[in-house]
């Protein structure tokens, strides 16, 4: 090999006692100093377990953890590996690929969705171990947009019902964020913010300049301070590449290992190709190929999808059977519609001193102060703006896209990498029923039929996006940029099988039983309804303890007793079912001032197992 | 207790024979308190003479419990950045506040003073100690841990940090064993029943025995020696959590080499001090004027700094918690004026 | 030391408003000094070397012990065993590394520092690693890069009545150019199986995720490469860290010839905007 420099500086020529080491043999790590110590329980092939959960990943992998911990027998499902942080994850852009969910899906549309690195994972804690962390709260007003607006739609749930579940999960991830956070329902964080990086100080100075607010130093899924056995973030700014500090949050290091101690079983490399119905109108489990692509069967009292927007409608689609020809639990006919996206405009400003925008987490800085409707603007709902970071390879792409950039003048702009700023648009996308997941003919390699999306931006979307790029364009000048360019991008899947309290109109209830099945339960980011401009993953997350806790307040009445009499009322709320590292940590924090939810109304012993 | 006026005490205490002698005996005194004596007023002979005799216990617990503070405040900052990870992180912010308690209350009640201010010091001292290790296995924590010391030094735990509050602590302790101001001045300390603070009786006999002679030292105003090593070991601690914080910032301002420059030379008169007198007498009380007025400096740049962050007063706690440390600096001015009561004492010999 | 690695050091961004010497023309394309970018203040050819950029003598490289073996294992890799070329015909190979010498020119490096870009692309087809999808109006990724090198080739042969490889470099990128514009004057068989822009983004992307996967090109733009163990401390006001280089700016564009030293939107003044392909947030 040709090196023929050396760099500018050498306190240190090496590490002490030399180059490091990767990962240790026969220990699972799943951090630096984390590693997975109990042998993992396993369940026979003719074993009837309590659940099944297809796909563990941000949503899958806070469920199974809950029901572990609640005695409950469970298997989870993911069709990508189960990580070992110190031996398949590196801190480079191009090596990272194999985080994504890259198996084929048809885009389509007026304005066609990436897929791949831009927005799903695979592998055990799935998106949530390459997202930023961005970690904000939906506002109380984004579970009304149909009320308030009369475009979107409403949840049947409220602000208030997921509540106490994001105080819960904002200390188990935990959230680093300032002492008080302003928008929305406001609160303050049990974890202190972050520094900031060169990008982070352009969005303050921006902001300052034009009089907007802006929160920093978080709220972001990234610990400042040690958290148990997962440090404290070192600043490497390759959090979209798989924390290998295990600063970042993903539920592989939060959530799942405490679920493996409860003796869940968690079958890596397993793609579920559908779930079956029984002739009583029940599901009895799921049908899987094994690692070997043999095809395999588990059964299952409850069978709970949590595939995330494109696989769940998807895995549903594959499992039509005689009296849901259209997709299971597709009665409505609502399975795959909806979908939603956020406006992603990446906006990017060139400054003449260099800003290095690599260092530090992507995630470190946003405001929400044009979050809610104003009734002075066009258009309803509003949009975020956040820090991001991208490396070079993605920088380059921006480039591509927002000055279309090729050859000699890639080049070019590409030296002036660390003079440039990034910071994200977030828009708010309502839900329309074009905008859908089908199958398409093609199939992929297990012979399953793959994902068709078509997806395109109706009037209100547009006028929010010209009038919020617009707006980040401001900031960005405000900060001083020479020169602003943007790359228009969608991120942040939603929907597809939206919750609701109508079976004519959504696919799943309040809590994500399936309409049509009783023991059929959907949780993950494909319920919501719609999305606001927050960031989804804490939603999903706080979603998904409250699910858990619903059902485990059921118990067998789940699947014993018919859908009707189950009660609808907000579960007891399980704090003791946090994982063991969240006991004694967090600081004392503004909790806000809205009432709280009423909780345990539903009568339920808070100690009933299943 | 009554509590004498300031100049009461002055010319009461100037009466007493040994003020005169030693105002008389000008040769013992060093050469900028010679000059001090044409300058200053009597007031500050009078303080001299005290803590040359070790009367100056009111003195020094308030002194503790400020340093005490503004410990504290520092490190309750930084405990905030590090999200108060680990409970242990709040022992010092409770404990400092505690130290200030008993330094105040101490300056009014000879009680306190020979109670709560020892107990409470000795914590502070114990939980900076502890502290310090804490902070090694921080450090050991971080990925990469001590293999790549100067990174994980810099971005972990601040290593001697928490030596320094412990600093705090120690004059604490040593304010707890000196008279007090309004004491009687020639009267044979150690041989006085019920002066002793209680807690030392519960120590076994071979250990309080060296302790007696210190503490007989110290109650005497003989201790400069041990003044002068913590001064030069308070120095050091400075200079080297100046050090790192400014080459992370990579000494944009030159200023930012001063108190590293300025440590060294602080912490060589302390250590000279305990071997010459000579140094006791010259060296040390220049360097130390020199730290005060550096760490004064250092403050005023470091809140400067913290002003003139993106979003600058706006975001004004943001900042202070990300900013330049505001009260580092005074730390290294309390490490002067450590240097300059040394000065100012006797020696043991 | 690094102690005396200052920031108040680093030569300030040039002067926008200085007076500067016109250059108009540079050495003619098809002469080998006319490939090279040239320095806009003197109007001389900037000799290939090592490593251009403004961070002279910064190499990722040379950090590899501060990285984790899991990630030095990649990086070696990439650096030192480019793969075979397996999926390229011979013919499709060679006019594939001329069109990759366009999208992305490395003329300005010497033979040891260039990027193998034809390489990684070949592996990836190769393997089919996709990106996990297509665009309904494309056909899959190895299907349409065999189809745009056809294109390219028609295209060269309407406007030129050559080859590709066989013209000079002005006149390939002018052929590349009608692609990036969304206006092709041939192949328009092609231009219906598949999407103009959606083909040249494809082309594009490939390419840099190629070339600025390479520590080479870490070390031309400033990138500090892998961190951990080690990450970052000085992460503000765009500091080196201390095995770091300032920037040492230099003022230069690509030979005067080149068409894409100008910026402008991919499909100029079609109204169809493509969004960007990378997760950010
Ligand atoms: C680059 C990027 C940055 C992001 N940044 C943020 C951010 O800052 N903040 C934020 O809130 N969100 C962010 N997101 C979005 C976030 O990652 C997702 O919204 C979230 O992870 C979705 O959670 P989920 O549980 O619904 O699905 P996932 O976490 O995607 O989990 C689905 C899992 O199911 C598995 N699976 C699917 N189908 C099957 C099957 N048939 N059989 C077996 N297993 C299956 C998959 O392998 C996967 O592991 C980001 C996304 C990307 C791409
Ligand atoms: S910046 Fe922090 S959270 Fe992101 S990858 Fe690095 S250590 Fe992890």
């Amino acid at each position: 090999m040709t090196t023929p420099h050396t760099s500018g500086d050498a306190v240190m020529e090496s590490p002490l006692a030399g180059a490091f080491d990767g990962a240790t043999p026969g220990a699972h790590m799943l951090g630096p100093i984390q590693t997975l110590d109990t042998p993992m329980r396993r369940y026979g092939p003719h074993d009837e377990v309590d659940y099944v959960i297809v796909g563990v990943g941000s949503a899958g992998g806070v469920l199974i953890q809950r029901l572990a911990r609640a005695g409950f027998r469970v298997v989870g499902f993911d069709a990508g590996p189960f990580w070992d942080t110190e031996r398949d994850w590196v801190s480079d852009e191009a090596g990272s690929y194999n985080l994504y969910w890259n198996d084929l899906r048809i885009t389509g549309g007026s304005e066609p969705l990436a897929f791949g690195a831009n927005n799903s994972g695979k592998g055990v804690g799935g998106g949530s171990v390459h997202w930023a962390g961005f970690t904000p709260r939906f506002h109380p007003s984004d579970f009304s947009v149909y009320s308030d607006t009369g475009l979107g739609a409403d949840w049947p749930i409220s602000y208030q019902d997921v509540k106490p579940y994001y105080e819960l999960l904002e200390l188990e991830i935990p959230v680093a964020g300032p002492s008080y956070y302003p928008w929305g329902d406001p609160h303050g964080y049990a974890y202190g913010p972050h520094p900031m990086g060169g990008v982070g100080d352009v969005l303050i100075n921006g902001c300052t300049k034009l009089g907007i607010g802006v929160s920093i130093g978080g709220p972001v899924a990234i610990t400042s301070g040690s958290h148990g056995d997962r440090p404290h973030c070192i600043y490497r700014g390759f959090c979209i590449q798989g924390c290998k500090v295990g600063a970042k949050q993903s539920t592989l290091i939060s959530h799942v290992p405490d679920a493996i101690r409860h003796g869940a079983e968690i079958r890596a490399n397993c793609m579920v190709a559908r779930v079956n119905l029984g002739a009583d109108g029940r599901v009895t489990g799921v049908t899987y190929f094994d690692p070997d692509g043999n095809l395999r069967e588990q059964h299952a009292k409850v069978v709970i999808v949590s595939g995330y927007s494109i696989e769940t409608p998807r895995l549903l689609f594959n499992s039509a059977c005689p009296g849901f020809e259209q997709g299971l639990a597709n009665s409505s006919g609502v399975l795959g519609k909806y979908l939603m996206a956020q406006a992603g405009t990446v906006v990017l400003g060139r400054f003449a001193a260099p800003i290095r925008m690599y260092k530090a987490p992507p995630a470190h800085a946003l405001t929400e102060e044009f979050y809610e409707t104003d009734p002075a603007r066009d258009f309803v709902r509003g949009f975020a703006i956040q820090t991001v970071g991208p490396l070079p390879i993605a920088f380059a792409k921006q480039m591509m896209v927002a000055k279309g950039a090729w050859g000699w003048g890639m080049r070019k702009v590409m030296m002036d990498y660390n003079h440039w700023a990034a910071l994200g648009f977030l828009g708010e996308i309502l839900p329309w029923e074009d905008n859908r997941v089908e199958l398409a003919a093609e199939t992929d390699r297990h012979g399953l039929p793959v994902a068709k999306i078509t997806f395109g931006l109706h009037d209100n979307d547009k006028k929010l996006i010209k009038w919020g790029v617009d707006k980040t364009m401001e900031v960005m000048y405000a900060a001083g940029a020479e020169e602003v360019v943007r790359e228009p991008r969608y991120a942040h899947l939603i929907g597809g099988a939206r919750m609701g309290n109508d079976p004519r109109t959504s696919v799943v209830d309040g809590f994500g039983r399936a309409h049509d099945i009783p023991n059929l339960f959907l949780c993950d980011g494909s319920i919501f309804p719609t999305q606001g401009s927050a960031n989804p993953g804490l939603t999903i997350q706080a979603i998904a303890a409250r699910t858990a806790d619903y059902l485990i307040a059921q118990g067998a009445g789940v699947v014993n007793r018919p859908p009707r009499a189950v009660p609808a009322a907000n579960p007891p709320l399980r704090r003791d079912l946090s994982p063991h590292s969240t006991a004694g940590r967090g600081m004392p924090r503004l909790k806000s001032k809205t009432p709280k939810a009423k909780l345990g109304l539903g009568g339920l012993a808070a100690g009933n197992r299943g | 207790m009554a509590v004498l006026s300031p100049r009461r005490l002055a010319t009461e205490v100037s009466q007493k024979p040994l003020v005169r002698d030693t105002l008389a005996g000008r040769r013992k005194r060093s050469g900028w308190l010679w000059l001090l004596e044409h300058t200053l007023a009597r007031d500050v002979r009078v303080v001299d003479q005290h803590i040359r005799e070790g009367r100056f216990q009111r003195g020094l617990a308030l002194i503790a419990g400020l340093s005490a503070v503004l410990g504290g405040l520092e490190v309750t900052l930084q405990h905030y950045r590090g999200s108060y990870s680990q409970r242990v992180m709040y022992s010092p912010v409770f404990l400092s506040p505690l130290v200030l308690l008993a330094g105040v209350w101490g300056f009014f009640s000879r009680r306190v003073a020979r109670t709560l201010l020892p107990i409470s010091s000795l914590l502070l001292l114990g939980d900076g100690a502890l502290g310090f290790i804490f902070h090694v296995r921080g450090i050991a924590r971080k990925p990469g841990g001590w293999r790549i010391p100067i990174f994980n030094v810099i971005m972990g735990p601040p290593i001697f940090a928490p030596l320094l509050l412990g600093i705090s602590g120690f004059l604490g302790v040593i304010a707890a064993m000196l008279r007090r101001e309004d004491d009687p001045p020639r009267v044979k300390a150690a041989g006085l029943p019920g002066q002793r603070p209680a807690w030392l009786g519960l120590l076994p006999r071979g250990i309080t025995r060296e302790g007696v002679i210190l503490e007989h030292h110290v109650r005497e105003g003989r201790f400069q020696k041990v003044l002068a090593a913590a001064t030069g070991v308070s120095a050091i601690l400075n200079g080297v959590e100046a050090l790192y914080p400014h080459y992370k910032n990579d000494f944009t301002y030159k200023v930012q080499w001063t108190p590293i420059l300025l440590a060294p030379i602080v912490a060589f008169a302390g250590f000279g001090a305990v071997a010459s007198k000579r140094i006791a007498r010259t060296l040390l009380p220049l360097t130390s004027a020199l730290a005060v007025l550096n760490g004064a400096i250092g403050a005023f740049y470091h809140l400067r700094g913290v002003v003139r962050r993106p979003g600058g007063l706006k975001h004004s706690f943001y900042n202070t918690v990300y900013g330049p440390p505001l009260f580092a600096p005074l730390l290294f001015a309390a490490t002067g004026f450590l240097g300059l009561l040394a000065s100012l004492l006797r020696r043991a010999d | 030391m690094s102690l005396t690695n200052k920031t108040q050091d680093m030569p300030l961004p040039p002067d926008p408003n200085a007076p500067r010497p016109t250059i108009e023309s540079g050495p003619p394309a098809t002469t080998p000094a006319g490939r090279l970018p040239i320095n806009t203040r003197t109007g001389q050819p900037i000799q290939p070397r090592p490593q251009p950029g403004y961070y002279p003598g910064f190499s990722t490289l040379s950090q590899q012990k501060f990285w984790d073996e899991a990630t030095r294992r990649v990086v070696l890799a990439r650096v030192n065993n480019p793969p075979p070329i397996r999926f390229f015909t011979p013919d499709e190979a060679r006019l594939m590394r001329a069109v990759i010498e366009r999208v992305l020119p490395q003329d300005d490096r010497d033979e040891a520092h260039r990027v193998p870009i034809l390489n990684y692309i070949d592996d990836r087809l190769y393997h089919n690693r996709i990106d996990g999808y297509r665009y309904e109006d494309m056909p899959p990724d190895r299907e349409a890069h065999r189809l745009g090198l056809q294109a390219i080739e028609r295209i060269a042969q309407t406007m030129y009545g050559q080859p590709f490889i066989a013209l000079p470099p002005d006149q390939q990128e002018r052929v590349l150019k009608t692609i990036h514009d969304v206006e092709p004057p041939a192949a328009h068989d092609i231009w219906r199986q598949m999407s103009i822009q959606r083909y040249w983004m494809l082309l594009v992307q490939d390419v840099v995720d190629a070339y600025y996967a390479h520590p080479y090109a870490w070390d031309e733009i400033g990138f500090g490469g892998p961190a951990y163990p080690r990450g970052y401390m000085r992460l503000e006001g765009g500091k080196p860290e201390p095995w770091e280089v300032a920037e040492q700016r230099y003022e230069w564009s690509g030979p005067l010839w080149a068409v894409s030293n100008e910026y402008g939107p991919i499909g100029a003044g079609h109204e169809t905007i493509t969004p960007g392909q990378e997760g950010t947030h």
